[in-house]
């Protein structure tokens, strides 16, 4: 073949606590990295903001106590949970890339996913981004929301949609 | 795996192509199935009815079988025209691709084929529409990312005169 010139491309996935975006992740290591390409792979989670109303402060940081319902403690161990599944998500993605031994990098932000994915994908100037998509239909998709919907509509840059195949339909390869 | 670009028109689905040539895969040919890609172009249907009449009071007429011929062939002239431009890219890049022309809706015949043909990547363009335009024409790429049962990927032109930079 031509000249197989290894591109150094940063991909940025998309990861949260669902099944779908693990998926998304495995199928990008398996068919979009291969091992003679220089990839960065950029793990992205985003946490959602606390369910909390917080007057006026779009960074829910505590500068206004009245808009909090809870108390401190409750809130720690809200912050504490928070943090303890981002944690888990992002081992559970960083095992999936150790196989590809590829160059990960992991950032943690918080915030609406929407705009979190958006933003660091600008910032960084990723080449490709990779996200799975929950899948739902109509009716959930209006009241829910579509992650997926939004960034591809609003990045820059390329987006890849990985969908996991409902029950086993279609053999992967 | 086996891949297949949604081609119009439109620059962006050209764009597309060529970044899927060029960028996804490092080694392309190999990581095609049989070093294949497939190239669909989905015509509109041409409805042969309803022409504006120059003459007032004419709700539609239907038009000859010569107009609806002559109409039929140069879609079919347009479509094969730039099947050739995007093969001619992908010879560019030495990777064989084959083409195929459907009609029907562009949303739901990329999808459908998609799933018939068992495809691993949907490839499709992005017109860049702003919410207003994408509630009223309806957005393909939007259509594919969702209702495909396979991977999308959804490529967009870059912009030049960026305003937000």
């Amino acid at each position: 073949m031509a000249d197989v010139v290894p591109k150094e491309r940063k991909i940025l996935v998309a990861v949260d606590e669902g099944e779908e975006s693990m998926y998304a992740l495995s199928w990008c290591l398996k068919n979009v990295i291969s091992q003679n390409s220089k990839d960065t792979l950029i793990l992205l989670y985003a946490k959602p903001p606390r369910a909390v109303y917080s007057a006026l402060d779009g960074t829910g940081s505590r500068s206004h106590l009245q808009g909090y319902l809870f108390s401190a403690d409750i809130l720690a161990t809200m912050e504490k949970y928070s943090n303890d599944v981002a944690a888990c998500v992002i081992e559970k993605a960083k095992r999936m890339c150790r196989e590809q031994a590829d160059e990960v990098e992991v950032r943690v932000e918080s915030g609406d996913p929407r705009d979190v994915i958006c933003q660091v994908a600008e910032k960084i100037n990723a080449d490709v981004l990779v996200m799975g998509s929950h899948g739902y239909g109509l009716i959930k998709r209006a009241f829910l929301g579509s992650v997926s919907n939004h960034c591809a509509q609003n990045v820059k840059c390329p987006v890849l949609i990985v969908k996991k195949p409902k029950c086993s339909s279609s053999g992967t390869k | 795996m086996r891949a297949m670009v949604g081609i119009d028109e439109s620059d962006e689905s050209f764009y597309a192509l060529q970044w899927f040539l060029d960028n996804l895969f490092p080694d392309l040919s190999a990581a095609l199935s049989a070093g294949l890609l497939t190239l669909v172009h989905v015509q509109q249907p041409f409805q042969p009815y309803g022409f504006p009449a120059a003459r007032p009071g004419v709700a539609a007429f239907y038009p000859s079988t010569v107009v609806a011929d002559s109409v039929r062939k140069s879609q079919e002239q347009t479509s094969a025209a730039l099947l050739s431009r995007a093969l001619q890219m992908c010879k560019d890049k030495l990777i064989k691709a084959e083409s195929l022309i459907l009609e029907g809706d562009p949303k739901d015949m990329l999808c459908e084929i998609s799933e018939q043909m068992n495809v691993d990547l949907l490839i499709v363009g992005s017109r860049g529409l702003g919410k207003i335009k994408r509630a009223f024409l309806g957005s393909v790429s939007d259509y594919c990312a969702h209702h495909a049962k396979c991977p999308t990927l959804i490529v967009k032109p870059p912009k030049e005169a960026s305003n937000n930079k």
